[in-house]
């Protein structure tokens, strides 16, 4: 039988799947469906086999030969920049016996050896030689023996990777969040550089619980930051600016993707970067995008599934400005390990003072930051009670209905131009989880039997 | 090939400052597994910066550095690590409420560099942490290579300069990193 006929208390994964699906129109959601083996396996498919997810920055990138391994869901792949000045991503398995042959986290090659039996690949992929190949392969197509690549596209120097050989452009799939990544990686003409190597670490908690976290969620703050808000001696920065927090939030959500933000009425606040930063801004902003650069605070968000970002000075007065890219490996039902990278405006590369506080920006959502160290024990918590048994046999719901019907009348639609393309609210961060249902409903979309083309693999599962 | 980190060569020192360089760590790891953060504080000199750099799984032979030269999990200055030792003992830290159950367990304790006002200390450290309603814990395992200064006439005992942890782990295998694992 295949995965979505597998049998449990909700009857089949394609019950709790279009339960789901119901669920979210209500504001609602099957609280096992953080932690549930069936659905994992289902989603390194549905989701992660189809979706284009996020590899790399091409700052990492610039010399040919330059390498990384990345990950899609679980998959092993190597980013490469070949001689030629071409990217790719290969998957670590060797076309002989399937070996993986990437020995470092990133390094420089020309080329890559498989260490079993000796097949030698550029770093384009194609077969360079294997031992004893003028006698024992004097039939065998060279051109044929290549590693399995992943389709691969930019966006403002981010790099995609996706699996399924089949689906929509990159650009349609970012669809109206494209603009707001121009803003905040495309804000300086020189664009963002990655900086040193990222934050590592795994913990156990769903890919999902962060995804949804990082998607517009402020509400949590007040109460799981309130010990990092409290600082006694350190400068607020912008921050100080705002005597309301809610009243300077919004929330930005596309029909896949979603953001939160808060600006400052001073129009030259730019997150609190030096003055320099006006010299350097991208002339291909348009005027209502650098208006929003230049009120911004803080910007947070999630690329649909596993992508996030964070561009802005911390509250608190622990850091910044710095940007960040966050991607949470899938390593298990109820097990992710995050990647952070630390990414600043090119221009800035040499200012040390400015590098000292970014930097200490950055830290402070890490695991050993004031902030996310915080976050990382609660959803933990999410992790450990979604399995329960008793989730599943009575069918427990979580809750996301905040600016749903007759919730609350203080979140507002904002219709201007500064906001950009997608569907804004005022307030959002603290009083609408518009964001928390955005994503679940991208999830759904890619989960359900009934939205899926008929390419996808049969799966049996042990009984 | 960039090497991993160890201050090379060692310095003879008389078994009487062996002793007590060795019997300084063992106390101040007795601080941090009690989450005597305030009295570890007044161990460390107004100047100190703390270090945990960014441990990278590397291709051997690889000119690239083991540890990030600019990235770091921490990077701390006195009045940051008094701001974290603060925002630890309130009750709202959700990092380390409940507490974590932490034993160092410390060996290997060399002096690889000493003048007449500091030594330079390396140890190894094993760092036992347990959390929560669980038989589950994680083990931290880590390098420290701490400058050590010596009292002034009316001090009475070392003071910790500063510190680097260099991290065995290229992925963090514990949820987060607070002060009383490094």
């Amino acid at each position: 039988m295949s995965d979505t006929d597998k049998a449990n208390n909700h009857g089949s994964l394609t019950d709790i799947i279009e339960q789901t699906g119901e669920d979210i129109k209500n504001g609602r959601y099957p609280l096992d469906i953080m932690n549930n083996p069936e659905l994992y396996r289902l989603e390194l498919r549905r989701i992660f086999g189809q979706a284009w997810i996020y590899l790399g920055h091409v700052s990492e990138f610039e010399e040919p030969g330059d390498y990384a391994r990345r990950y899609i869901g679980e998959d092993p792949f190597i980013l490469t920049r070949d001689e030629n000045g071409e990217l790719h991503a290969f998957l670590d398995s060797c076309m002989h016996r399937g070996a993986q042959f990437c020995t470092a986290e990133n390094g420089n090659t020309s080329h890559f050896r498989c260490p079993y039996h000796g097949w030698t690949y550029k770093n384009d992929g194609t077969l360079q030689g294997m031992p004893h190949m003028t006698e024992a392969y004097q039939d065998l197509d060279e051109e044929e023996i290549t590693l399995e690549e992943a389709c691969l596209e930019t966006y403002q120097g981010l790099i995609f990777g996706r699996i399924a050989e089949e689906g929509p452009p990159l650009a349609e799939y970012l669809g109206d969040f494209t603009w707001y990544l121009d803003v905040l990686f495309g804000a300086t003409e020189a664009g963002m550089r990655v900086v040193g190597e990222p934050h590592r670490w795994e913990s156990s908690h769903d890919w999902k619980t962060s995804a949804d976290n990082f998607s517009g969620d402020s509400y949590h703050v007040l109460t799981t930051h309130q010990a990092g808000l409290e600082t006694e001696t350190l400068s607020k920065g912008p921050w100080e600016e705002l005597n309301d927090f809610p009243a300077a939030s919004y929330l930005a959500c596309t029909d896949r993707h979603s953001m939160g933000y808060y600006l400052s009425e001073d129009r030259e606040t730019f997150m609190g970067y030096p003055e320099a930063i006006t010299d350097y801004l991208n002339p291909t902003l348009s005027a209502e995008q650098r208006e929003l650069f230049g009120r911004s605070v803080f910007h947070f968000g999630t690329i649909f599934p596993n992508m996030s970002l964070i561009h802005g000075i911390q509250s608190g007065g622990w850091g910044g400005p710095w940007a960040c890219i966050r991607k949470w490996n899938p390593r298990g039902p109820g097990t992710t390990e995050t990647t952070s990278w630390w990414l600043v405006p090119k221009e800035f590369t040499d200012d040390e003072s400015f590098l000292s506080e970014s930097h200490r920006g950055w830290e402070s959502l890490s695991p050993g930051g004031a902030f996310e160290s915080d976050d990382l024990t609660i959803w933990e918590g999410i992790s450990n009670s979604s399995g329960a048994v008793t989730h599943e046999l009575r069918n427990t719901q979580g809750n996301m209905q905040q600016g749903m019907g007759a919730m609350t009348d203080e979140v507002d639609t904002i219709d201007d131009p500064l906001h950009g393309p997608a569907e804004v609210t005022s307030k959002g961060l603290y009083f609408d989880e518009r964001n928390s249902r955005t994503i679940l409903q991208s999830w759904y979309e890619m989960m359900s039997d009934d939205q899926k083309n008929d390419n996808d693999p049969e799966m049996e599962i042990e009984s | 090939m960039s090497s991993f980190p160890v201050s090379e060569g060692e310095t003879a020192v008389d078994v009487e400052t062996q002793h007590s360089v060795e019997q300084f760590l063992y106390r101040e790891a007795d601080l941090l597994d009690s989450f005597a953060l305030e009295e570890w504080l007044t161990l460390l000199d107004k100047d100190i910066l703390l270090e945990v750099p960014i441990r990278v799984d590397r291709h051997p032979g690889s000119k690239r550095p083991n540890f990030s030269e600019t990235t770091n999990y921490l990077r701390e200055d006195y009045e940051m690590i008094r701001e974290r030792v603060g925002r630890l003992e309130k009750e709202y830290a959700w990092s380390e409420n409940p507490r974590s159950r932490i034993r160092h367990v410390i060996g290997n304790v060399r002096v690889t560099e000493s003048t007449d006002s500091e030594l330079t200390v390396a140890n190894n450290q094993h760092v036992f942490r347990s959390y929560g309603d669980t038989a589950d814990h994680d083990l931290l395992s880590a390098q420290r290579h701490t400058v050590l200064r010596r009292p002034d006439e009316d001090g009475d005992g070392f003071s910790i300069g500063q510190r680097t942890v260099y991290l065995d782990h290229s992925i963090l295998n514990t949820k987060n990193l607070t002060l009383p694992l490094l």
